[in-house]
Protein backbone atom coordinates (compact mmCIF):
# COMPACT_ATOMS: atom_id res chain seq x y z
CA UNK A 1 0.00 0.00 0.00
CA UNK A 2 1.29 3.44 -0.59
CA UNK A 3 0.09 5.39 2.24
CA UNK A 4 1.34 5.25 5.47
CA UNK A 5 1.35 1.40 7.13
CA UNK A 6 -0.01 1.67 11.00
CA UNK A 7 1.08 -1.11 13.28
CA UNK A 8 -2.79 -0.41 14.39
CA UNK A 9 -6.04 0.53 12.86
CA UNK A 10 -7.48 2.54 16.03
CA UNK A 11 -6.44 6.36 16.67
CA UNK A 12 -7.98 8.76 18.84
CA UNK A 13 -9.24 12.32 17.37
CA UNK A 14 -7.82 14.68 20.44
CA UNK A 15 -9.57 17.27 19.00
CA UNK A 16 -13.48 15.74 19.77
CA UNK A 17 -11.92 13.75 22.83
CA UNK A 18 -12.67 15.26 25.67
CA UNK A 19 -11.04 12.91 28.13
CA UNK A 20 -13.61 11.19 29.59
CA UNK A 21 -13.19 7.19 31.11
CA UNK A 22 -15.11 5.50 28.82
CA UNK A 23 -12.99 4.11 26.66
CA UNK A 24 -10.61 3.54 28.79
CA UNK A 25 -12.60 1.20 31.32
CA UNK A 26 -14.13 -0.52 28.07
CA UNK A 27 -10.63 -1.43 27.07
CA UNK A 28 -10.08 -5.65 28.04
CA UNK A 29 -6.29 -5.21 27.72
CA UNK A 30 -6.03 -1.79 29.97
CA UNK A 31 -4.15 -0.17 26.90
CA UNK A 32 -5.69 3.22 27.34
CA UNK A 33 -4.69 5.77 29.71
CA UNK A 34 -5.81 9.38 30.31
CA UNK A 35 -3.14 12.07 29.79
CA UNK A 36 -3.40 15.69 29.91
CA UNK A 37 -7.17 15.41 29.79
CA UNK A 38 -7.19 13.11 26.17
CA UNK A 39 -7.09 9.50 25.82
CA UNK A 40 -4.16 7.93 24.89
CA UNK A 41 -3.78 4.87 23.26
CA UNK A 42 -0.40 2.50 24.39
CA UNK A 43 -0.20 0.54 21.21
CA UNK A 44 1.51 -2.08 22.62
CA UNK A 45 -0.99 -3.25 24.30
CA UNK A 46 -3.50 -2.16 22.00
CA UNK A 47 -5.42 -5.73 20.56
CA UNK A 48 -7.34 -3.55 17.82
CA UNK A 49 -10.66 -5.15 18.89
CA UNK A 50 -12.58 -1.67 18.80
CA UNK A 51 -14.06 -1.77 21.97
CA UNK A 52 -13.49 1.67 22.57
CA UNK A 53 -14.92 2.59 19.16
CA UNK A 54 -18.31 1.55 20.21
CA UNK A 55 -18.33 3.23 23.42
CA UNK A 56 -16.70 6.81 23.09
CA UNK A 57 -19.77 9.09 22.98
CA UNK A 58 -18.44 11.67 21.30
CA UNK A 59 -16.60 10.12 18.24
CA UNK A 60 -13.10 10.67 19.40
CA UNK A 61 -11.80 6.81 18.32
CA UNK A 62 -11.17 6.70 14.85
CA UNK A 63 -11.01 3.52 12.77
CA UNK A 64 -8.01 3.62 10.06
CA UNK A 65 -8.92 1.87 6.99
CA UNK A 66 -7.23 2.39 3.44
CA UNK A 67 -8.40 5.67 1.78
CA UNK A 68 -10.06 5.36 -1.66
CA UNK A 69 -7.01 7.35 -3.01
CA UNK A 70 -5.29 4.34 -2.13
CA UNK A 71 -7.22 2.14 -4.04
CA UNK A 72 -7.14 4.36 -7.77
CA UNK A 73 -3.66 3.50 -7.78
CA UNK A 74 -4.31 0.05 -8.78
CA UNK A 75 -4.97 -0.70 -12.73
CA UNK A 76 -7.28 -3.44 -11.63
CA UNK A 77 -9.62 -3.11 -8.68
CA UNK A 78 -11.03 -6.09 -7.18
CA UNK A 79 -14.09 -5.60 -4.30
CA UNK A 80 -13.80 -8.64 -1.96
CA UNK A 81 -17.01 -8.16 0.59
CA UNK A 82 -17.34 -9.75 3.76
CA UNK A 83 -20.21 -11.73 3.85
CA UNK A 84 -21.49 -9.26 6.27
CA UNK A 85 -21.81 -7.09 3.63
CA UNK A 86 -24.88 -9.38 2.31
CA UNK A 87 -26.64 -8.35 6.07
CA UNK A 88 -26.48 -4.35 5.90
CA UNK A 89 -29.32 -3.20 3.17
CA UNK A 90 -32.47 -5.17 4.00
CA UNK A 91 -34.12 -8.34 3.38
CA UNK A 92 -35.24 -7.60 -0.14
CA UNK A 93 -31.80 -7.20 -1.47
CA UNK A 94 -29.97 -9.89 -2.69
CA UNK A 95 -26.10 -10.15 -2.52
CA UNK A 96 -25.76 -9.97 -6.55
CA UNK A 97 -27.13 -6.74 -6.50
CA UNK A 98 -24.63 -5.71 -3.89
CA UNK A 99 -22.10 -7.46 -5.71
CA UNK A 100 -23.22 -5.19 -9.24
CA UNK A 101 -23.66 -1.78 -7.18
CA UNK A 102 -19.91 -2.71 -6.00
CA UNK A 103 -18.85 -2.79 -9.67
CA UNK A 104 -20.66 0.36 -10.68
CA UNK A 105 -18.80 2.56 -7.64
CA UNK A 106 -15.35 1.34 -9.78
CA UNK A 107 -14.43 -2.11 -9.30
CA UNK A 108 -13.34 -3.87 -12.33
CA UNK A 109 -14.39 -7.28 -10.55
CA UNK A 110 -16.27 -8.06 -7.35
CA UNK A 111 -15.78 -11.60 -6.00
CA UNK A 112 -18.39 -13.28 -3.60
CA UNK A 113 -15.87 -14.95 -0.55
CA UNK A 114 -18.55 -17.26 0.46
CA UNK A 115 -17.66 -20.14 -2.03
CA UNK A 116 -14.13 -19.75 -0.94
CA UNK A 117 -15.86 -20.25 2.80
CA UNK A 118 -17.12 -23.42 1.90
CA UNK A 119 -13.60 -24.65 0.56
CA UNK A 120 -11.89 -23.66 4.05
CA UNK A 121 -14.82 -25.97 5.68
CA UNK A 122 -12.96 -28.64 4.12
CA UNK A 123 -9.31 -27.55 4.60
CA UNK A 124 -10.66 -27.28 8.35
CA UNK A 125 -11.51 -30.87 8.20
CA UNK A 126 -8.60 -32.12 6.53
CA UNK A 127 -6.48 -30.78 9.09
CA UNK A 128 -8.34 -32.69 11.90
CA UNK A 129 -8.67 -35.59 10.56
CA UNK A 130 -4.75 -35.86 10.08
CA UNK A 131 -3.62 -33.71 12.84
CA UNK A 132 -3.62 -34.58 16.61
CA UNK A 133 -1.85 -31.98 18.50
CA UNK A 134 -3.28 -30.76 22.40
CA UNK A 135 -7.26 -29.52 21.64
CA UNK A 136 -8.73 -27.47 21.24
CA UNK A 137 -7.61 -26.53 17.54
CA UNK A 138 -8.53 -22.86 17.42
CA UNK A 139 -9.68 -20.56 14.30
CA UNK A 140 -7.94 -18.33 12.99
CA UNK A 141 -10.84 -16.26 11.34
CA UNK A 142 -10.71 -13.14 13.76
CA UNK A 143 -7.74 -11.16 13.98
CA UNK A 144 -8.44 -9.51 17.34
CA UNK A 145 -8.76 -13.29 18.31
CA UNK A 146 -5.12 -13.81 16.90
CA UNK A 147 -3.66 -11.18 18.64
CA UNK A 148 -5.80 -12.03 21.73
CA UNK A 149 -3.70 -15.33 21.82
CA UNK A 150 -0.38 -13.95 20.94
CA UNK A 151 -0.49 -11.35 24.12
CA UNK A 152 -2.92 -13.00 26.53
CA UNK A 153 -2.44 -16.34 25.96
CA UNK A 154 0.92 -17.16 24.32
CA UNK A 155 1.34 -20.16 25.41
CA UNK A 156 -1.99 -20.95 22.65
CA UNK A 157 -0.25 -19.49 19.99
CA UNK A 158 0.43 -23.41 18.70
CA UNK A 159 -3.32 -24.48 19.34
CA UNK A 160 -4.14 -21.77 16.28
CA UNK A 161 -5.09 -23.88 13.37
CA UNK A 162 -2.11 -22.99 10.66
CA UNK A 163 -4.47 -22.54 7.87
CA UNK A 164 -5.41 -19.04 6.52
CA UNK A 165 -8.76 -17.59 6.51
CA UNK A 166 -11.07 -17.42 3.51
CA UNK A 167 -10.44 -13.60 2.54
CA UNK A 168 -6.88 -14.17 2.28
CA UNK A 169 -7.01 -17.32 0.64
CA UNK A 170 -9.66 -15.85 -2.18
CA UNK A 171 -7.34 -12.90 -2.89
CA UNK A 172 -4.60 -15.36 -3.23
CA UNK A 173 -6.52 -17.44 -5.42
CA UNK A 174 -8.02 -14.21 -7.49
CA UNK A 175 -4.47 -12.84 -8.07
CA UNK A 176 -3.38 -15.77 -9.77
CA UNK A 177 -6.56 -16.58 -11.92
CA UNK A 178 -6.90 -12.76 -12.85
CA UNK A 179 -3.25 -11.93 -13.70
CA UNK A 180 -3.44 -15.78 -15.91
CA UNK A 181 -6.57 -14.62 -17.39
CA UNK A 182 -6.09 -10.55 -18.32
CA UNK A 183 -2.66 -10.81 -18.55
CA UNK A 184 -2.32 -8.20 -16.06
CA UNK A 185 0.55 -7.99 -13.63
CA UNK A 186 0.17 -9.37 -10.07
CA UNK A 187 0.75 -6.03 -8.33
CA UNK A 188 -1.57 -4.29 -10.64
CA UNK A 189 -4.26 -5.69 -9.33
CA UNK A 190 -5.30 -4.65 -6.34
CA UNK A 191 -7.50 -6.69 -4.11
CA UNK A 192 -9.69 -4.75 -1.33
CA UNK A 193 -11.52 -6.47 1.36
CA UNK A 194 -14.96 -4.71 2.62
CA UNK A 195 -14.60 -5.35 6.17
CA UNK A 196 -16.99 -4.82 9.22
CA UNK A 197 -13.80 -4.22 11.03
CA UNK A 198 -10.89 -2.33 11.25
CA UNK A 199 -8.96 -5.00 12.84
CA UNK A 200 -8.34 -6.53 8.67
CA UNK A 201 -6.69 -3.16 8.26
CA UNK A 202 -3.69 -4.46 10.88
CA UNK A 203 -3.73 -8.27 9.37
CA UNK A 204 -3.35 -6.60 5.85
CA UNK A 205 -0.61 -4.42 6.78
CA UNK A 206 1.21 -6.87 9.13
CA UNK A 207 0.40 -9.99 9.13
CA UNK A 208 1.35 -12.54 11.55
CA UNK A 209 1.45 -15.54 9.66
CA UNK A 210 2.77 -14.65 6.48
CA UNK A 211 5.42 -12.31 4.65
CA UNK A 212 2.60 -10.16 3.11
CA UNK A 213 -1.09 -10.46 2.79
CA UNK A 214 -2.80 -11.03 -0.23
CA UNK A 215 -5.08 -8.38 -0.03
CA UNK A 216 -3.98 -4.82 -0.54
CA UNK A 217 -6.39 -2.60 1.37
CA UNK A 218 -10.09 -2.35 2.68
CA UNK A 219 -12.68 -0.25 3.22
CA UNK A 220 -15.27 -0.42 5.78
CA UNK A 221 -18.64 -1.37 5.19
CA UNK A 222 -19.73 1.98 7.30
CA UNK A 223 -17.63 4.34 4.25
CA UNK A 224 -19.09 2.68 1.68
CA UNK A 225 -22.84 2.26 3.35
CA UNK A 226 -24.60 5.01 1.97
CA UNK A 227 -23.57 5.32 -1.47
CA UNK A 228 -24.25 1.59 -1.68
CA UNK A 229 -27.77 2.21 -0.38
CA UNK A 230 -28.59 5.35 -2.60
CA UNK A 231 -27.44 3.20 -5.40
CA UNK A 232 -29.95 0.52 -4.57
CA UNK A 233 -32.93 2.57 -3.75
CA UNK A 234 -32.17 4.53 -7.23
CA UNK A 235 -32.96 1.78 -9.58
CA UNK A 236 -34.25 -2.17 -9.40
CA UNK A 237 -31.33 -4.17 -10.80
CA UNK A 238 -32.99 -6.88 -13.06
CA UNK A 239 -33.20 -10.38 -11.58
CA UNK A 240 -31.43 -11.68 -14.72
CA UNK A 241 -27.86 -10.20 -13.97
CA UNK A 242 -27.69 -11.77 -11.04
CA UNK A 243 -25.80 -14.97 -12.37
CA UNK A 244 -22.34 -13.71 -12.65
CA UNK A 245 -21.03 -15.03 -9.27
CA UNK A 246 -22.04 -18.15 -7.61
CA UNK A 247 -23.40 -17.53 -3.83
CA UNK A 248 -22.93 -20.38 -1.31
CA UNK A 249 -25.46 -20.82 1.24
CA UNK A 250 -22.85 -22.33 3.31
CA UNK A 251 -20.48 -19.50 2.92
CA UNK A 252 -22.68 -17.04 4.38
CA UNK A 253 -23.45 -18.82 7.11
CA UNK A 254 -19.76 -18.11 7.82
CA UNK A 255 -20.79 -14.60 8.96
CA UNK A 256 -23.20 -16.18 11.52
CA UNK A 257 -20.85 -17.32 14.95
CA UNK A 258 -21.10 -20.89 14.21
CA UNK A 259 -20.79 -20.69 10.75
CA UNK A 260 -17.25 -22.34 10.65
CA UNK A 261 -18.36 -25.61 12.77
CA UNK A 262 -22.03 -26.32 11.43
CA UNK A 263 -20.43 -27.72 8.43
CA UNK A 264 -17.44 -29.93 10.35
CA UNK A 265 -18.32 -33.94 11.08
CA UNK A 266 -16.61 -33.27 14.76
CA UNK A 267 -19.94 -32.44 16.75
CA UNK A 268 -17.79 -31.73 19.70
CA UNK A 269 -16.64 -28.10 18.39
CA UNK A 270 -17.60 -24.74 20.44
CA UNK A 271 -18.58 -21.14 18.29
CA UNK A 272 -18.24 -18.77 20.81
CA UNK A 273 -18.59 -14.55 20.27
CA UNK A 274 -18.23 -11.84 22.16
CA UNK A 275 -15.03 -10.30 24.13
CA UNK A 276 -15.45 -11.31 27.41
CA UNK A 277 -16.97 -14.36 26.36
CA UNK A 278 -13.64 -15.26 24.00
CA UNK A 279 -11.98 -14.09 27.03
CA UNK A 280 -13.37 -16.76 29.80
CA UNK A 281 -13.00 -19.56 27.30
CA UNK A 282 -9.63 -19.19 26.44
CA UNK A 283 -8.57 -18.89 29.81
CA UNK A 284 -10.56 -22.31 30.63
CA UNK A 285 -8.08 -24.02 27.13
CA UNK A 286 -5.04 -22.66 29.29
CA UNK A 287 -6.26 -24.47 32.68
CA UNK A 288 -6.87 -27.52 29.95
CA UNK A 289 -10.08 -27.81 30.94
CA UNK A 290 -11.21 -27.84 27.60
CA UNK A 291 -8.97 -30.76 25.89
CA UNK A 292 -12.14 -32.31 24.72
CA UNK A 293 -13.35 -29.95 22.49
CA UNK A 294 -12.15 -30.58 19.00
CA UNK A 295 -12.31 -27.40 17.45
CA UNK A 296 -13.13 -23.83 18.94
CA UNK A 297 -14.66 -20.70 17.20
CA UNK A 298 -14.33 -17.69 18.45
CA UNK A 299 -15.14 -14.18 16.98
CA UNK A 300 -14.22 -11.25 19.14
CA UNK A 301 -17.19 -9.11 18.84
CA UNK A 302 -20.89 -9.67 19.95
CA UNK A 303 -22.48 -12.05 17.55
CA UNK A 304 -19.67 -12.52 15.13
CA UNK A 305 -18.66 -10.15 12.06
CA UNK A 306 -22.35 -9.40 12.28
CA UNK A 307 -21.69 -7.27 15.29
CA UNK A 308 -18.76 -6.01 14.04
CA UNK A 309 -17.70 -2.35 15.53
CA UNK A 310 -17.66 -0.98 11.33
CA UNK A 311 -21.01 -2.42 10.71
CA UNK A 312 -24.23 -0.45 9.99
CA UNK A 313 -27.75 -2.26 10.61
CA UNK A 314 -28.40 -3.82 14.20
CA UNK A 315 -26.67 -6.91 14.40
CA UNK A 316 -29.90 -8.35 15.31
CA UNK A 317 -31.72 -7.52 12.50
CA UNK A 318 -28.17 -8.38 10.08
CA UNK A 319 -28.65 -12.29 11.52
CA UNK A 320 -32.04 -12.42 10.17
CA UNK A 321 -31.36 -10.90 7.43
CA UNK A 322 -28.50 -13.69 6.98
CA UNK A 323 -30.81 -16.69 7.91
CA UNK A 324 -32.75 -15.44 5.01
CA UNK A 325 -30.67 -16.00 2.99
CA UNK A 326 -29.16 -18.99 4.17
CA UNK A 327 -32.62 -20.65 3.57
CA UNK A 328 -32.66 -18.71 -0.12
CA UNK A 329 -29.29 -20.01 -1.12
CA UNK A 330 -29.53 -23.53 0.88
CA UNK A 331 -26.90 -25.90 2.28
CA UNK A 332 -25.78 -27.56 -0.92
CA UNK A 333 -22.09 -28.30 -1.00
CA UNK A 334 -20.73 -26.32 -4.06
CA UNK A 335 -17.10 -27.24 -4.27
CA UNK A 336 -15.53 -30.41 -5.24
CA UNK A 337 -13.82 -31.86 -2.20
CA UNK A 338 -11.03 -33.76 -4.22
CA UNK A 339 -9.75 -30.32 -6.03
CA UNK A 340 -10.14 -29.11 -2.13
CA UNK A 341 -8.11 -31.98 -1.22
CA UNK A 342 -5.57 -31.98 -3.59
CA UNK A 343 -5.18 -27.59 -2.65
CA UNK A 344 -4.94 -28.78 0.84
CA UNK A 345 -1.70 -31.39 0.46
CA UNK A 346 -0.39 -28.55 -2.38
CA UNK A 347 -0.58 -26.62 1.15
CA UNK A 348 -2.55 -24.21 -0.86
CA UNK A 349 -4.27 -22.75 2.29
CA UNK A 350 -1.37 -23.39 4.78
CA UNK A 351 0.28 -20.37 7.16
CA UNK A 352 3.46 -19.60 5.68
CA UNK A 353 4.65 -19.80 9.06
CA UNK A 354 2.90 -19.95 12.90
CA UNK A 355 1.58 -17.23 14.96
CA UNK A 356 4.75 -16.23 17.22
CA UNK A 357 3.95 -15.56 20.96
CA UNK A 358 4.00 -11.75 21.77
CA UNK A 359 3.66 -11.66 25.86
CA UNK A 360 2.89 -7.96 26.84
CA UNK A 361 6.16 -6.87 28.77
CA UNK A 362 6.91 -8.03 32.21
CA UNK A 363 7.51 -5.94 35.02
CA UNK A 364 10.82 -6.04 34.65
CA UNK A 365 12.77 -7.70 32.09
CA UNK A 366 14.81 -8.62 35.07
CA UNK A 367 13.18 -11.58 36.97
CA UNK A 368 14.45 -10.77 40.35
CA UNK A 369 13.27 -7.18 39.49
CA UNK A 370 10.37 -7.88 38.33
CA UNK A 371 9.34 -9.82 41.28
CA UNK A 372 9.90 -7.21 43.46
CA UNK A 373 8.11 -5.03 41.70
CA UNK A 374 5.51 -6.98 41.96
CA UNK A 375 5.70 -7.05 45.56
CA UNK A 376 5.44 -3.52 45.60
CA UNK A 377 2.85 -3.56 43.51
CA UNK A 378 0.71 -5.50 45.87
CA UNK A 379 1.33 -2.76 48.63
CA UNK A 380 0.31 0.00 46.65
CA UNK A 381 -2.89 -1.68 46.28
CA UNK A 382 -3.50 -2.03 49.64
CA UNK A 383 -3.11 1.93 50.04
CA UNK A 384 -5.40 2.80 47.23
CA UNK A 385 -9.27 3.08 47.94
CA UNK A 386 -10.19 0.42 45.32
CA UNK A 387 -13.24 2.37 44.03
CA UNK A 388 -11.91 2.74 40.28
CA UNK A 389 -13.04 5.61 39.93
CA UNK A 390 -10.28 6.83 37.25
CA UNK A 391 -9.90 10.25 37.77
CA UNK A 392 -5.82 9.60 37.91
CA UNK A 393 -5.95 8.21 34.42
CA UNK A 394 -6.08 4.16 35.06
CA UNK A 395 -9.50 2.31 34.09
CA UNK A 396 -8.84 1.36 37.75
CA UNK A 397 -6.59 0.96 40.99
CA UNK A 398 -4.47 -2.39 40.07
CA UNK A 399 -3.34 -0.57 36.99
CA UNK A 400 -2.36 2.56 38.72
CA UNK A 401 -0.42 0.50 40.84
CA UNK A 402 1.01 -1.24 38.23
CA UNK A 403 2.02 1.84 36.03
CA UNK A 404 3.76 3.55 39.23
CA UNK A 405 5.98 0.29 39.86
CA UNK A 406 7.02 0.79 35.68
CA UNK A 407 7.25 3.80 36.65
CA UNK A 408 4.56 5.70 34.28
CA UNK A 409 2.76 7.24 37.19
CA UNK A 410 2.85 8.64 40.70
CA UNK A 411 0.78 7.80 43.62
CA UNK A 412 -0.50 11.50 44.13
CA UNK A 413 -2.16 10.78 40.83
CA UNK A 414 -4.78 9.30 43.50
CA UNK A 415 -6.93 12.21 44.23
CA UNK A 416 -8.60 10.10 46.90
CA UNK A 417 -4.31 10.00 48.84
CA UNK A 418 -4.19 13.24 48.62
CA UNK A 419 -7.78 14.37 50.06
CA UNK A 420 -7.33 12.21 52.20
CA UNK A 421 -10.77 11.65 53.05
CA UNK A 422 -11.83 8.00 51.88
CA UNK A 423 -12.35 4.99 53.52
CA UNK A 424 -10.51 1.98 51.99
CA UNK A 425 -13.08 -1.03 50.88
CA UNK A 426 -12.74 -3.41 53.01
CA UNK A 427 -13.02 -6.29 50.08
CA UNK A 428 -11.07 -4.92 47.43
CA UNK A 429 -8.82 -7.14 45.91
CA UNK A 430 -11.71 -10.33 45.98
CA UNK A 431 -13.10 -9.57 42.99
CA UNK A 432 -12.36 -10.97 39.72
CA UNK A 433 -8.97 -10.87 38.47
CA UNK B 1 18.75 -22.19 47.30
CA UNK B 2 17.11 -19.58 49.38
CA UNK B 3 16.63 -16.10 48.37
CA UNK B 4 15.52 -13.13 49.89
CA UNK B 5 13.60 -12.94 46.52
CA UNK B 6 10.33 -13.76 46.57
CA UNK B 7 6.82 -13.19 45.68
CA UNK B 8 3.77 -14.85 48.15
CA UNK B 9 0.33 -14.72 48.30
CA UNK B 10 -2.18 -16.80 49.66
CA UNK B 11 -5.44 -17.88 47.50
CA UNK B 12 -8.18 -19.39 49.58
CA UNK B 13 -10.66 -21.75 48.14
CA UNK B 14 -14.15 -23.24 49.49
CA UNK B 15 -14.88 -26.95 48.78
CA UNK B 16 -18.00 -26.90 46.80
CA UNK B 17 -18.26 -23.78 45.59
CA UNK B 18 -18.53 -24.49 41.95
CA UNK B 19 -19.28 -20.81 41.07
CA UNK B 20 -15.87 -19.47 42.08
CA UNK B 21 -13.52 -22.79 40.94
CA UNK B 22 -11.19 -21.97 39.00
CA UNK B 23 -10.67 -18.49 39.98
CA UNK B 24 -7.27 -18.82 41.89
CA UNK B 25 -5.84 -20.41 39.49
CA UNK B 26 -6.49 -17.81 37.19
CA UNK B 27 -5.25 -14.88 39.16
CA UNK B 28 -1.72 -17.20 39.74
CA UNK B 29 -1.56 -17.34 35.60
CA UNK B 30 -2.15 -13.21 35.77
CA UNK B 31 0.87 -13.01 38.42
CA UNK B 32 2.88 -15.18 36.36
CA UNK B 33 2.75 -13.31 33.19
CA UNK B 34 3.31 -10.45 34.89
CA UNK B 35 6.36 -10.99 36.38
CA UNK B 36 7.28 -12.33 32.58
CA UNK B 37 7.18 -16.09 33.69
CA UNK B 38 7.92 -17.98 30.22
CA UNK B 39 4.50 -19.08 28.38
CA UNK B 40 5.00 -22.69 28.55
CA UNK B 41 5.81 -22.70 32.38
CA UNK B 42 2.49 -20.37 33.07
CA UNK B 43 0.92 -23.13 30.93
CA UNK B 44 2.29 -25.63 33.16
CA UNK B 45 1.37 -24.44 36.25
CA UNK B 46 -2.02 -22.81 34.96
CA UNK B 47 -3.08 -26.65 34.76
CA UNK B 48 -1.82 -27.87 38.18
CA UNK B 49 -3.17 -24.64 39.72
CA UNK B 50 -6.54 -26.14 38.15
CA UNK B 51 -6.64 -29.50 38.59
CA UNK B 52 -5.31 -28.83 42.60
CA UNK B 53 -8.13 -25.97 43.26
CA UNK B 54 -10.65 -28.68 41.83
CA UNK B 55 -9.70 -31.15 44.15
CA UNK B 56 -10.31 -29.20 47.12
CA UNK B 57 -13.91 -27.92 45.60
CA UNK B 58 -14.83 -31.76 45.15
CA UNK B 59 -13.31 -33.37 47.87
CA UNK B 60 -12.54 -31.51 50.81
CA UNK B 61 -14.01 -28.41 53.01
CA UNK B 62 -12.08 -25.41 52.62
CA UNK B 63 -8.33 -25.09 51.62
CA UNK B 64 -5.84 -22.59 50.49
CA UNK B 65 -3.17 -22.46 47.81
CA UNK B 66 -0.04 -20.81 48.46
CA UNK B 67 2.38 -19.29 45.65
CA UNK B 68 5.92 -18.59 46.03
CA UNK B 69 7.78 -16.85 43.15
CA UNK B 70 11.61 -17.07 43.79
CA UNK B 71 14.08 -16.20 41.14
CA UNK B 72 14.93 -19.71 40.15
CA UNK B 73 11.46 -21.50 40.77
CA UNK B 74 8.05 -21.71 41.48
CA UNK B 75 6.56 -23.29 44.65
CA UNK B 76 2.55 -24.29 44.60
CA UNK B 77 1.51 -25.59 48.59
CA UNK B 78 -2.07 -26.51 48.16
CA UNK B 79 -3.32 -27.43 51.74
CA UNK B 80 -7.05 -28.62 52.67
CA UNK B 81 -8.84 -29.58 55.25
CA UNK B 82 -11.26 -32.38 54.34
CA UNK B 83 -11.47 -36.08 53.69
CA UNK B 84 -8.07 -37.27 53.17
CA UNK B 85 -6.74 -39.98 50.72
CA UNK B 86 -6.78 -43.22 52.27
CA UNK B 87 -4.67 -44.69 49.97
CA UNK B 88 -2.10 -42.28 47.99
CA UNK B 89 -0.17 -44.90 45.64
CA UNK B 90 -3.88 -45.47 43.89
CA UNK B 91 -5.54 -42.28 43.82
CA UNK B 92 -2.16 -41.25 41.88
CA UNK B 93 -2.89 -43.82 39.40
CA UNK B 94 -4.16 -42.63 36.24
CA UNK B 95 -8.00 -43.29 36.05
CA UNK B 96 -8.71 -43.84 39.26
CA UNK B 97 -11.80 -41.94 40.56
CA UNK B 98 -14.01 -41.58 43.54
CA UNK B 99 -16.08 -39.27 42.16
CA UNK B 100 -19.51 -39.76 42.55
CA UNK B 101 -21.85 -39.70 39.41
CA UNK B 102 -23.03 -36.28 39.63
CA UNK B 103 -19.81 -34.93 39.64
CA UNK B 104 -19.35 -36.87 36.45
CA UNK B 105 -21.72 -35.65 34.86
CA UNK B 106 -20.12 -31.90 35.69
CA UNK B 107 -17.41 -33.34 33.40
CA UNK B 108 -14.74 -34.12 36.38
CA UNK B 109 -13.43 -37.53 38.03
CA UNK B 110 -11.59 -38.96 34.96
CA UNK B 111 -9.12 -39.52 37.37
CA UNK B 112 -6.63 -37.80 35.47
CA UNK B 113 -6.07 -34.79 38.12
CA UNK B 114 -2.98 -35.86 40.20
CA UNK B 115 -1.15 -37.71 37.60
CA UNK B 116 -1.44 -34.22 35.01
CA UNK B 117 -0.32 -32.50 38.02
CA UNK B 118 2.82 -34.89 38.51
CA UNK B 119 3.17 -34.87 35.22
CA UNK B 120 3.83 -31.11 34.76
CA UNK B 121 5.89 -30.58 38.37
CA UNK B 122 9.91 -30.88 38.29
CA UNK B 123 8.81 -31.91 41.80
CA UNK B 124 5.81 -33.49 43.36
CA UNK B 125 5.19 -34.36 47.01
CA UNK B 126 1.84 -35.59 48.23
CA UNK B 127 0.77 -36.19 51.95
CA UNK B 128 -2.44 -36.75 53.24
CA UNK B 129 -4.32 -37.78 56.64
CA UNK B 130 -7.63 -39.63 56.24
CA UNK B 131 -10.14 -37.19 57.74
CA UNK B 132 -8.07 -34.53 58.71
CA UNK B 133 -6.75 -33.27 54.88
CA UNK B 134 -4.49 -33.41 52.06
CA UNK B 135 -1.35 -31.39 51.16
CA UNK B 136 0.43 -31.23 48.05
CA UNK B 137 3.97 -29.56 47.07
CA UNK B 138 5.03 -28.30 43.59
CA UNK B 139 8.08 -26.96 42.60
CA UNK B 140 8.67 -25.81 39.13
CA UNK B 141 12.29 -24.76 37.94
CA UNK B 142 12.92 -21.49 35.88
CA UNK B 143 15.33 -21.66 34.02
CA UNK B 144 18.51 -19.99 34.53
CA UNK B 145 18.44 -16.90 32.24
CA UNK B 146 17.14 -13.48 34.11
CA UNK B 147 18.26 -14.67 37.38
N1 LIG C 1 -7.62 -32.97 47.99
C1 LIG C 1 -8.14 -34.20 48.04
N2 LIG C 1 -8.79 -34.63 49.15
C2 LIG C 1 -9.31 -35.88 49.19
N3 LIG C 1 -9.23 -36.76 48.18
C3 LIG C 1 -8.60 -36.41 47.08
C4 LIG C 1 -8.01 -35.11 46.93
N4 LIG C 1 -7.44 -35.03 45.73
C5 LIG C 1 -7.66 -36.22 45.13
N5 LIG C 1 -8.35 -37.05 45.94
C6 LIG C 1 -8.75 -38.46 45.67
O1 LIG C 1 -7.93 -38.96 44.65
C7 LIG C 1 -8.72 -39.36 43.51
C8 LIG C 1 -7.98 -39.07 42.25
O2 LIG C 1 -7.82 -37.67 42.09
P1 LIG C 1 -7.60 -37.04 40.66
O3 LIG C 1 -7.54 -35.57 40.77
O4 LIG C 1 -6.43 -37.73 40.03
O5 LIG C 1 -8.88 -37.50 39.87
P2 LIG C 1 -10.37 -36.96 40.02
O6 LIG C 1 -10.41 -35.70 40.77
O7 LIG C 1 -11.18 -38.08 40.56
O8 LIG C 1 -10.77 -36.75 38.51
P3 LIG C 1 -10.27 -35.52 37.58
O9 LIG C 1 -9.21 -34.78 38.33
O10 LIG C 1 -9.74 -36.16 36.34
O11 LIG C 1 -11.49 -34.71 37.34
C9 LIG C 1 -10.01 -38.61 43.67
O12 LIG C 1 -11.09 -39.26 43.06
C10 LIG C 1 -10.17 -38.56 45.18
O13 LIG C 1 -10.70 -39.76 45.69
S1 LIG D 1 -15.39 -10.81 14.97
FE1 LIG D 1 -15.28 -10.27 12.82
S2 LIG D 1 -15.76 -8.09 12.76
FE2 LIG D 1 -15.24 -8.58 14.86
S3 LIG D 1 -13.04 -8.14 15.01
FE3 LIG D 1 -13.24 -10.32 14.55
S4 LIG D 1 -13.08 -10.41 12.33
FE4 LIG D 1 -13.53 -8.27 12.84
MG1 LIG E 1 -9.15 -34.08 40.23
Amino acid sequence: MAEISPLHSIKVNKKKCIGCVACMKACPTKAIRIRNQKAKIIYQRCIDCGECLRVCPYNAIVPITTKPSAVDIFKYKIALPSPVLYSQFGHEIMPNEILMVLKEMGFDQVYDEASVCEMINLAIEEYLDENKSPRPIISSTCPVVVRLIQRLFPSLCKHIIPIEPPREIAAKNLRQEISKEKNIPEQEIGIIHITPCSAKMVSINHPETMEKSHLDGALSIREIYNKVMMKLKKEKRPLMLQTQTRISGIGIGWSIPGGEIRGLKYSNSVSVSGLYDTITILEDVESGKLKDIEYLECLICPDGCLGGPLTVENRFIAKSNILRLIRTFGGKKRVDVNFVKKLYRDNFFSFEHGVKPKPFAPLDKNRSKAIKKMKLKEKIIEKLPGIDCGVCGAPDCRTLAEDIVRGDAQLKDCIYLTTKKYKRKENYGKKKN
Amino acid sequence: MRSKTVFQQEFKIKGGDFVNAGESSCKIRNILKEIGIDADIVRRLAIIAYEAEMNVVLYARHGAMYLFVYPDKILLKIKDMGQGIENIDLAMRPGYSTATEEIREMGFGAGMGLPNIKKNADVFKITSKVGKGTALEIIINLNGKNG
